[in-house]
Parts: C-alpha cells; structure tokens; sequence
C-alpha cells in the first residue's frame, strides 16, 4: 500500500490495513494454551473480531488504571500501552504479564477463571495500538526529507537529531518510533494542534523587573524553570514573580502554505525513519 | 594512691548521684497508654495525640496546638523520614498515642515507631492471597484504636484486630468475600464499643454496606445495606434488579454525633458507573451521606447528592460536622464540598438542605434546587458511545482525601480540581468478581492545561473566601491548627502551609513525590510535630532547635 499523506484525509484507515501481530506465523496449533505461563509461541487469535473482543475487554478492566486510550496514567503509574513496552517484546511476554500480575505491584494477575482465549485477545488489542513500521509505505523520499529538513525547512535550526542541531524544539532522533505519519503530517501543518507542556512558553517578570521568556522546561506549584532563546536556563520561585504568562501554543511555524504536498511527504518520510533501530530498505 | 583513687571514686559517685537526682527530676513514663472511649471522644483536648483517622470525631482535622504557627512556621525543618519498604504510594494517615505512631503501608500492612525518632518497635504483614480484586491501587489510609487493641481494613476485605503493644493478630474477620469484588482500604470508626467500617468494591457490582464489629471479638455486631432491599423504602429506585449489583460502596471513613447519637457516612457511585441504563431511577442510597444510629446502624435519614449518578460522582467525602449561625439561628450542620462540583451545607440533626453552591468547574448540573438541594440537570451530559465532554471528569472535583475546618477563621477548606473528561458509555453484563463499569474516560487535554486550588468555603454563605492555585491533580488532605495554619500538599510533591485567614502562602519544602494523603499534628513532651506522608516516604517536621 502506498500512502500519499500530502494533505490529511480522514478516511486513511491505513493503520488497521497494517497492523502486524507479531509471531503470528510458524507456529502449529494446539500448543499455545496448555499452561499459564506462554511461551512465544504466538497468537492465534488476532482477527478484527478477536482485537474488537480484546478492546472491550481492555475497557471494561484496564482502562481504570491504564485510561481509556491505553495511554497510561501518572497517578497510578500504570503505562501508556500504545508505545513502546517497558516489560514485554513479545506475545508471549505481554500474555505473561497479563496472566500473573507484576508482583509488588498494582498490576494484578487477571482471574484464574478468565480463560487464556480472552488473554489472547487482550494481547491482541495491545498489539493493535502499535504497528509494524515496515507495513508502512510512504510515497515521500527520507533522504530527499533529510535534506529539507537540514536546508531549505531550517528544522536543524530548533530540532537536534542525533545530537546535531538546535535546542528551540523537541530531539526528534527517535520521532519516528512515537508518531504515526499522519501525527507527523499534522504537526508540520498545523503545530498548536497538539503541544507538549513541555514547550509551552513562559513570559516572566522577575524580582529584578527584567521581562524573561522561554520554554516552559517545567513549572511545579511554587517555582518554575525556562529555557529562553540563547539557551540560558532560569528558575524562579513563583512568589518573587511580579507576574507571569503561560501560552500553550507551539512557537513552531506552519509549513502548511510553505512546503509543497510533495515536500511534506517527503519530510514525513525522513522523520518517520528516525528511530533506534534502522529500518531496512 | 588507694586513698586517692577511693576519694576520686567518692567524688565521682557523688557527681554522678547529684545528676540523676536532677534525671529523676523529670518523670520518665512509659509510652502509650490505652484508649477509652471517653478519649476518643474529647480527643480534641488531648491535641499531643492524633487519636483516629480525622482526628476527632467531628472530623474538622482541627488541631489545638500552636507552639508551630504563622510566626514561625517558616523554621520548620525535617526531624525524621520514615521509608516505607513497599514501592507504592502511601495514602496513610498514621495515628499517634503517648509518643507512638501507628502508619499503615501498602497493601495491608502497619508499623509502629518511635513518634520522636521514626525507628520501630514492631510490624505487622497481612498475609494476602493472590487474587486480589481491586479498582484503584493496594491503598490502606490508617488505623482505629480502642483500648489497646488498633482495627485495620485490609486489601482482601478483612477487618483485623492488632496488639498495639506487640502488632501480634488478636482476630481476623473477613468483611466480604474478595473474589466477588468487595475490598477495604479506609480506616475504621470507633463509635462506643463498636467498631464501624464500610466496604470497597463500586467498581464490581457489590452492594454497599456500613458494618460495626465487637471489638472484643471481631463478631458482627449490625450491618446496614445502602442499597435497599425488596420491601424497603428506596428500593423502587432501583429499575428491576439493579439493587443486587449497585454498588454504592463506603470506602472511606465516617463522622459522629455523640449528643445526637448519630453516624455519618458517605457512599459511593451507583454501579455499572457510566451506563444508568440498565439501573433507572434515583439509586438510593448511592452517591449520598446516610445518617445511622450510634446503636442499631439503622438508617435515620439521608441526602442523596446525585441522583442516578452516570459520572462515577462518589460522595466519599469526610463529612464534617460543626455549629454555625446560618440565617440568624444556631444550626448544627455538616459541610461537604462534593465529588459533583457543588459544596453544601446540610442540618446534620435532620439532614436538610441549607446551602449549596459550585466550588469547583462543572457542565453537569445547572445549579441545586434551592429547596431540596437537588440538581438540575443540563441535558444531554450522559456519556456516549462516542463520548461526550463533562466537568467534572470522573476523578471529580474533589475526591476521598480529606477536607478540613478551622474554628478560629470558621472555614471550610477543601483541595479542588477544575478539569474536564471525555466521558464513554459502553454496555456490560454483570459477572461476580468482574469489572462493572459500563464505561469510562479519557483526556483530550494534558494535566497540566488544568487548575487545582486550596479552596475556602464559608459555610453559611457556601461562597469561595480565598483560594491557593496548585499543580494539577493534587490529591492531598488538609489539617489546620490553633496556630492559624493550613497544612496540605500537592501533586508536585510539596508538603507547604497557608496562612488560614487569608491563604497566604507560608512555609513550603519540597518531598519530591505525590502528596497522596493528609497531614496529621502531635505533641511529643511539649514539642510540635507535624506529619505527612509523600510518595512512599512519611516525613515528620519540628520547629528548629
């Protein structure tokens, strides 16, 4: 499938034509469901119906602690589930930790009597809210976007990659493995869609009535810390402030109007391919 | 020589006679003496202990002690951490009698220290089996005590009986079955010689109960259903047989009444939570406080916050009972600043509505009748397959952690969150010891783009008197003293104090973790301590020497 991501249209439903469930193949039948403890062996149920069973599943008993959009929960410290996993790489480890809890933890083992199919299925639908990289075609040139973004886009003047760059924007070395192309798509065009607290900026007025701004690197009940644009970092207890402002919007421009369709699909393919792991060709 | 090592001896034998002559001078006791019921209830004028959960049994949080106050409270400094060995917040208000401590710990556990120094005597570890069913975290926030025995809920719905002097188990009573959905994390009540308690579980179709054990012997005395049973009044508000799996648990601890012999007590969401449905009707007694006899646990009136509740609005809030002049005629209310977004002042005799008004954001509700104190609904804030946003989200604007009062300022102070929530309706069938929700939520917008504040309410007028805006979601508890303070935390790890008229802020340190419960102040030999727990750490704090 190739994706033409010049301009977002709603109707892309590439995400669940390549979703990969992994280990699904090699593996004979019958084997997978003779104990608690799986090994990786795949999983056999992972049709749209088993991913639509384990979704409701999810909702109904994880979504307390891990949301409603599997995108975790600081207050109970339960993981977002749709990235990267910090304690399982495989079917069998994700249906492991489902089966028998982490002990010492508020992740409990589900009940003995839930049967493994429905665990399978859960593990399915964790599965789902991730993707194979390398289902993805994209119509834009990375190394043609990796030009772009060094030269005429100027996104090297903000964005560090692999440690080359600027430091007015997120590091960008590892965007592709958190954003889906369609993300990124929307990020180019339209950057206040969604801004990570983290670059918010902040307009302070010191005790020494010198007017700061900067990004928001973090701000707590009492105090508050900002880079501004020379890189200088500041930190203010909010009670010596005479006042400040917070704007939750993206100092990024819009490449909506100065990148061609052609240009932004290619942009997109270069961020899309950075990651740890280089894809293969 | 021997002459002169015999006279050196003498001397020093005299020395040494003379200092313990001034040693002696000051009386040495033994810490921890037993607790009556008569202590428990004037525990307000022996303000060296932190006698139960609250406090006292009017559950102001209300401290007489003020050697720490708006003067000097910027001296405070650490005088000891204790760590907690399990790696999971502490929601742990710790009690103190006569120089000990008494904290509770992740799941079911408790330890009892030195109050001066943090170091232990003794610890007891529930034994808990490995199906746990719980919604919210292995939460415990503290311990009863009566005589010389302390009551604890624990995780697979027991309630445990524990030596004080030794943490040796005295009995162990299971309160309801944990497979089926039922857990305990708040701590229990003593009224008399009764030990109250309520039940965990809204999340899995349990039907709600206060329960009130024999001390003595951990048999049960009563147990009071919030949900009404066929043939009892409000269980026509129940469609069909919805009453069997409509939650309304009790998970936190109640108030009392000794001169009007009454229990207080909040109740949690009527279940499934998001999907009303299948439940129609108001769903008493979910989402109210009930009123019980101090004797037979029989209901004696309620007040219902939110009648068929589709938003998780628990009312498991503290309720806290004093007297105010409302309207230009002495009352004795009850104020309770909501899960819903509205605070309220109630006649605590009768249960009837005095005042009430937003503190918090809210899109539910258009305002309360000023009658009934019923809400007036906007319509078409149910949740949706699709989802539909709402304030309060379902954390609510306010939650289980305390709120507190100060006699001297006649305030009512309570931690609020002004946020919103994607709100799901999704259907499920009942199965015992499964998830029954009917539901959920989820944020469009990051934490931080939303408000938490210290509020202060004034009970007659139910206006906002001032507010100190913290980092979102704080879930802190507040406790105020005689010296004129209001300690709590925040999110962001703060343990801090206001000045109480005014707000202002005074003192703050940063403890690095969540702040996931209340603050509690003692006395050790004429000398003020003020204690919170953060992340998994319960710190203790003194004026410099």
């Amino acid at each position: 499938m190739i994706i033409h991501l010049g301009r977002l249209k709603p109707n892309l439903r590439w995400l669940a034509t390549s979703i990969v469930v992994l280990g699904f193949y090699n593996y004979p039948t019958g084997l997978l469901f003779q104990s608690a403890q799986a090994e990786d062996a795949g999983n056999l149920y992972n049709t749209a119906v088993d991913i639509r069973m384990g979704n409701r599943y999810f909702e109904r008993q994880c979504s307390r602690c891990h949301g409603f959009d599997a995108k975790g929960n600081d207050e109970t410290g339960a993981p977002n589930l749709t990235g990267r996993l910090r304690s399982a790489s495989s079917d069998a480890g994700i249906f492991n930790i489902i089966r028998e809890g982490v002990p010492g933890t508020a992740m409990l083992p589900v009940a003995a009597d839930v049967p493994d199919a429905t665990v399978w299925q859960l593990v399915a639908y964790i599965n789902s809210l991730r993707y194979d990289p390398l289902s993805v075609e994209l119509a834009g040139d990375a190394e043609t976007g990796d030009r772009l973004f060094n030269g005429k886009a100027d996104c090297s003047g903000c964005h560090m990659v692999n440690g080359r760059g600027g430091r007015l924007g997120p590091d960008l070395s590892r965007i592709g493995e958190n954003k889906t192309p369609e993300d990124l798509l929307l990020s180019l065009m339209d950057p206040d869609q969604e801004v990570a607290p983290r670059w918010w900026t902040v307009r302070a007025a010191g005790a020494d009535g010198v007017i700061r701004e900067g990004f928001r690197m973090n701000e707590d009940s009492f105090s508050l810390r900002i880079m501004d644009t020379d890189s200088n970092l500041w930190s203010f207890q909010k009670r010596e402030l005479e006042n400040y402002e917070r704007q939750e919007k993206s100092t990024m421009p819009s490449y909506a109007e100065t990148l061609s369709d052609g240009e932004l699909d290619d942009l997109v393919a270069y961020l899309f391919s950075l990651r740890r792991e280089v894809l293969p060709q | 020589m021997k002459h002169a090592t015999a006279l050196l001896v003498s001397v020093l034998m005299a020395a040494i006679a003379g200092a313990q002559e001034d040693q002696f001078s000051t009386v040495i006791t033994p810490a921890f003496s037993p607790i009556t019921w008569e202590r428990l209830v004037d525990a307000r004028n022996e303000p060296n202990n932190w006698l139960m959960y609250s406090g006292t049994l009017d559950s102001q949080r209300y401290s007489l002690l003020d050697s720490i106050n708006i003067d000097n409270v910027g001296q405070l400094e650490m005088k000891w951490a204790y760590q907690i060995p399990v790696i999971d917040r502490a929601e742990t208000v710790p009690l103190v009698v006569d120089g000990i401590m008494f904290i509770t710990e992740a799941p079911s556990n408790v330890v009892a220290v030195d109050a001066r120094t943090g170091r232990e005597y003794w610890r007891y570890d529930h034994e808990m089996p490995d199906d746990l069913r719980i919604c919210c975290g292995r939460n415990n926030r503290g311990v009863a005590i009566l005589g010389e025995t302390l009551f604890m809920s624990t995780l697979d719905a027991h309630l445990v009986a524990i030596d004080a002097r030794t943490g040796n188990l005295l009995w162990d009573t299971e309160v309801a079955p944990h497979d089926s959905g039922y857990s305990k994390t708040a701590a229990p009540l003593i009224v008399k010689d009764k030990v109250v308690t309520g039940i965990a579980g809204g999340e899995f179709g349990i039907r709600g109960f206060i329960d009130a054990y024999d001390p003595a012997t951990g048999e049960r005395e009563w147990r009071t259903y919030v949900i009404p049973g066929p043939g009892e009044f409000g269980n026509d508000t129940w469609s069909d047989d919805s009453w069997k799996t409509g939650g309304a648990a009790t998970w936190i601890t109640g108030s009392y009444d000794a001169d009007l012999n009454q229990i207080y007590w909040g109740t949690g969401n009527p279940g499934p939570d998001w999907n009303g449905d299948v439940r129609l009707g108001d769903n008493l007694y979910s989402d109210s406080v009930v009123a019980l006899d101090g004797d037979s646990g029989e209901i004696v009136w309620h007040f219902q916050f939110t009648p068929h509740d589709v938003h998780d609005y628990d009312s498991i809030q503290v309720p806290i009972l004093t007297d105010i002049e409302f309207n230009g005629r002495q009352r004795q209310v009850m104020m309770w600043a909501n899960r819903n977004g509205f605070y309220y002042t109630l006649d605590r005799s009768n249960g009837e509505f005095l005042i009430g008004k937003p503190y918090a954001a809210q899109t539910w509700a258009q305002g309360l009748d000023p009658v009934t104190g019923r809400p007036i609904r906007v319509p078409g804030m149910a949740p949706t397959y699709e989802g539909i946003m709402v304030s309060p989200p379902i954390v609510g604007a306010t939650n289980w952690y305390s709120p507190g009062y100060s006699q001297d300022t006649g305030l009512f102070y309570v931690t609020s969150f002004d946020g919103e929530q994607e709100f799901f309706k999704r259907d499920e069938d009942y199965e015992e010891g499964e998830r029954f929700t009917g539901g959920g939520g989820r944020y469009t917008s990051p934490m931080d783009a939303f408000h938490s504040s210290i509020r202060a309410i004034n009970p007659e007028t139910a206006e906002i008197e001032w507010e100190f805006p913290i980092m979102p979601r704080s879930s802190a508890g507040i406790t105020t003293t005689a010296g004129g303070l209001v300690f709590t935390g925040s999110a962001d790890g703060y343990f801090f104090a206001l000045d109480a008229s005014s707000g202002e802020e005074l003192w703050n340190i940063s403890l690095g973790r969540r702040v996931h419960a209340a603050p509690m102040t003692f006395a050790v030999d004429g000398e003020q301590f003020v204690t919170i727990a953060s992340g998994n750490v319960v710190y203790t704090f003194g004026l410099r020497d």
